[in-house]
C-alpha cells in the first residue's frame, strides 16, 4: 500500500506563494534570469529578473524601499531597497523590523 | 471533505473521547520504576510510564510532576491506570483524582507491601490483569471531531517545514478548531520573533501579554547562560537556505497554529479549560513539549520534520509529516504523511490538507501509526530545577 500523500493535482509549479497577501514566493527549484516561472498561488507566470536559489524567495510585485514585506501572510521583513518583481529577496535588500 | 466528519472512538464516563483504550501503568515514584517496568513486561498489552525522580521536588517542579502524573492517567486514551508508588499519601491522592474521571484505577504502595518489591509486583500483575480483562469489554462508537484535542510540534526541521509542513498542519488546525476541536501548540524560544502576529490573535489583552511574555522570558533564561537566542538569528546555515529574517524562521515554525484565535497560555500539562486553540509555555525540546501536550490531554499529535525524527508520544498516536521529498523516500517506516508533492510543486497545500483529514480520522479511529508499531514511544516529565 502507498503512504498517505498530498494527491498530485497540478501541472509541476516552480514556486510556493503561501497566501494572497504575500509580496514573495519561494522557488522550489533552481530559478534563472529571464525565465517565465509558474507560481501556485499566482495567475500567469512571473518573470524572473535574477538567479534564485532552491528555496529562497523571488518578489512578486514590485516592493519600495522603507516597505513592509509580506509571506504567511505576515511582515517578515523591511525592504532596505527597491525590489522589482522577479527580484531576488534576502539579506542584501530585506531586514528584519523586529531587531 | 465531508462537512460533518465523524470517527470511532472509547466515550470514557467523563465525556471524553479516546482515540486508543490503553492500560497505564504509572509509575509515581522514583524508587518503582523498575517495578512498574517488571510489571509492564508481563503485560504486553499495557503502557508504561515511569520517570526517575519524585521526591524533594519543589514548587513549580513538584505542581508540574503532579500534573503530568494526573494529566497521563487522565488522558482520554487511557481506560485504566494501574499506579505504583511509594508512599500511601502520594498515590492516594492521584488515585483520586483520576477516580473522578470514572475510569477504573488499581493503586499498589511499597509502604503497603512491607517495602518488598516482589510483593508489590505481584499484586500489581493480578490488579493490571484484571483492569486489563476490564477494559477489553470496551468498544468503540462514533464520535463528533470537537471531541479531539491535538498538539502541533515540529522536530529536525529543514526548509521544507517552514514552507510547506508547518503550514499545512497550520490548515489542518484552523479546520478542526473550527469544527469545535482543541489544539495546542508549544515550544515558546521559537515565538520570539513572531509575538506581534500571535498577540494580535490573543482572545484578550491578558493572553496577549503572557504570549510576548513567555516568549521574553525564553530570550532571558538563555540570556543568563550565555546563550543569545536574537542576535545571529537566523544563522549562515538558515541564510543558506533562504531565511533572511527572525520573523521569517519564527512564522515557520508558528504556522503550525493557522490562523485561528488564541485562547490561552497554558502551563506544561495544564487542561484547557474550553475547546479552540492553545499556546503552551514550555520547552522546545520534542520529548518533553509532546508529553507536556498529552499531559493537558492531547488524543493525537501533528509533528512535522524536515530530515526525520523518530520520537513520537507513547500514548497519544503522533502521525509523522514530511514534505522533503528525500527524506519521504528513505523513512518509509517513520513517515505517516507524504506532503513532498507540495514542496515539489505538483500538489497544494489544500489539496494535502483534506488527505491530512482523512489520515487523522483514520488514525483517531484505530488505525496505527509507526511510531506505535515500532513501539518508539515515551513520555517524560521536565525538570525545572534542583530538587531537596
Amino acid at each position: 500500500m502507498s503512504k498517505p500523500s498530498a494527491p498530485h493535482s497540478t501541472p509541476p509549479r516552480d514556486a510556493l506563494l503561501l497566501t494572497p497577501a504575500d509580496d514573495v514566493a519561494t522557488a522550489l527549484r533552481p530559478l534563472h534570469a529571464g525565465q517565465q516561472a509558474s507560481v501556485q498561488g499566482l495567475q500567469g507566470t512571473l518573470l524572473i529578473r535574477q538567479d534564485i536559489p532552491f528555496c529562497h524567495k523571488v518578489a512578486c510585485r514590485d516592493i519600495a524601499a522603507g516597505d513592509r514585506v509580506r509571506k504567511y501572510g505576515e511582515v517578515i521583513g523591511m525592504a532596505s531597497t527597491a525590489i522589482r518583481a522577479g527580484d531576488h529577496v534576502h539579506v542584501h535588500n530585506i531586514r528584519s523590523v523586529r531587531i | 471533505m465531508a462537512s460533518d466528519p465523524q470517527w470511532m472512538g472509547y466515550h470514557r464516563a467523563d465525556g471524553a473521547v479516546g482515540v486508543r483504550n490503553d492500560l497505564l501503568v504509572l509509575s509515581v515514584a522514583g524508587l518503582t520504576g523498575p517495578c512498574a517496568r517488571r510489571v509492564a513486561a508481563a503485560l504486553p498489552l499495557a503502557k508504561c510510564v515511569t520517570m526517575p525522580f519524585g521526591g524533594g521536588l519543589l514548587g513549580a517542579d513538584r505542581q508540574l510532576h503532579i500534573e503530568s502524573l494526573i494529566g497521563f492517567g487522565a488522558n482520554p486514551n487511557v481506560g485504566a491506570v494501574l499506579l505504583i508508588g511509594s508512599d500511601v499519601p502520594k498515590v492516594q491522592l492521584i488515585a483520586q483524582r483520576l477516580k473522578a474521571t470514572g475510569k477504573p484505577v488499581a493503586a499498589v504502595c511499597l509502604d503497603d507491601c512491607d517495602h518488598d518489591v516482589l510483593t508489590l509486583s505481584h499484586r500489581a500483575l493480578r490488579a493490571g490483569a484484571d483492569l486489563l480483562h476490564e477494559i477489553s469489554r470496551n468498544r468503540r462508537q462514533s464520535a463528533p471531531v470537537s471531541a479531539l484535542c491535538v498538539g502541533l510540534e515540529c522536530g529536525r526541521s529543514d526548509p521544507s517545514s517552514g514552507l510547506v509542513a508547518n503550514p499545512l498542519i497550520g490548515l489542518l488546525t484552523d479546520r478542526l478548531v473550527a469544527l469545535g476541536a482543541t489544539a495546542i501548540f508549544g515550544e515558546s524560544m521559537e515565538w520570539l520573533g513572531a509575538e506581534h502576529w500571535l498577540a494580535a490573535r490573543a482572545v484578550s489583552p491578558t493572553v496577549a501579554q503572557a504570549l510576548t511574555s513567555a516568549a521574553a522570558r525564553r530570550a532571558s533564561l538563555a540570556q543568563a547562560q550565555g546563550e543569545d537566542l536574537l542576535g545571529n538569528n537566523p544563522g549562515p546555515t538558515n541564510i543558506a537556505a533562504g531565511l533572511s529574517t527572525i520573523e521569517e524562521k519564527s512564522l515557520g515554525a508558528v504556522a503550525k497554529s493557522g490562523t485561528a484565535s488564541i485562547q490561552g497560555v497554558l502551563r506544561m500539562a495544564e487542561r484547557p479549560s474550553k475547546p479552540g486553540l492553545y499556546a503552551m509555555d514550555g520547552s522546545a525540546y520534542s520529548p518533553e513539549s509532546v508529553s507536556g501536550f498529552v499531559a493537558a490531554g492531547a488524543q493525537l499529535v501533528l509533528f512535522s520534520t524536515g530530515v526525520g525524527n523518530s520520537y513520537v508520544s507513547l500514548l497519544a498516536p503522533t502521525l509523522k509529516i514530511c514534505a522533503n521529498p528525500q527524506a519521504a523516500a528513505v523513512l518509509r517506516n517513520q513517515l505517516d504523511f507524504d506532503a513532498s508533492a507540495v514542496f515539489a510543486g505538483h500538489s497544494t497545500l489544500h489539496n494535502a490538507a483534506e488527505a491530512l483529514m482523512l489520515l487523522l480520522l483514520e488514525v483517531a479511529s484505530g488505525t496505527l501509526t509507526w511510531g506505535e508499531i515500532l513501539n518508539e514511544g515515551d513520555e517524560v516529565v521536565s525538570r525545572l530545577g534542583e530538587a531537596l
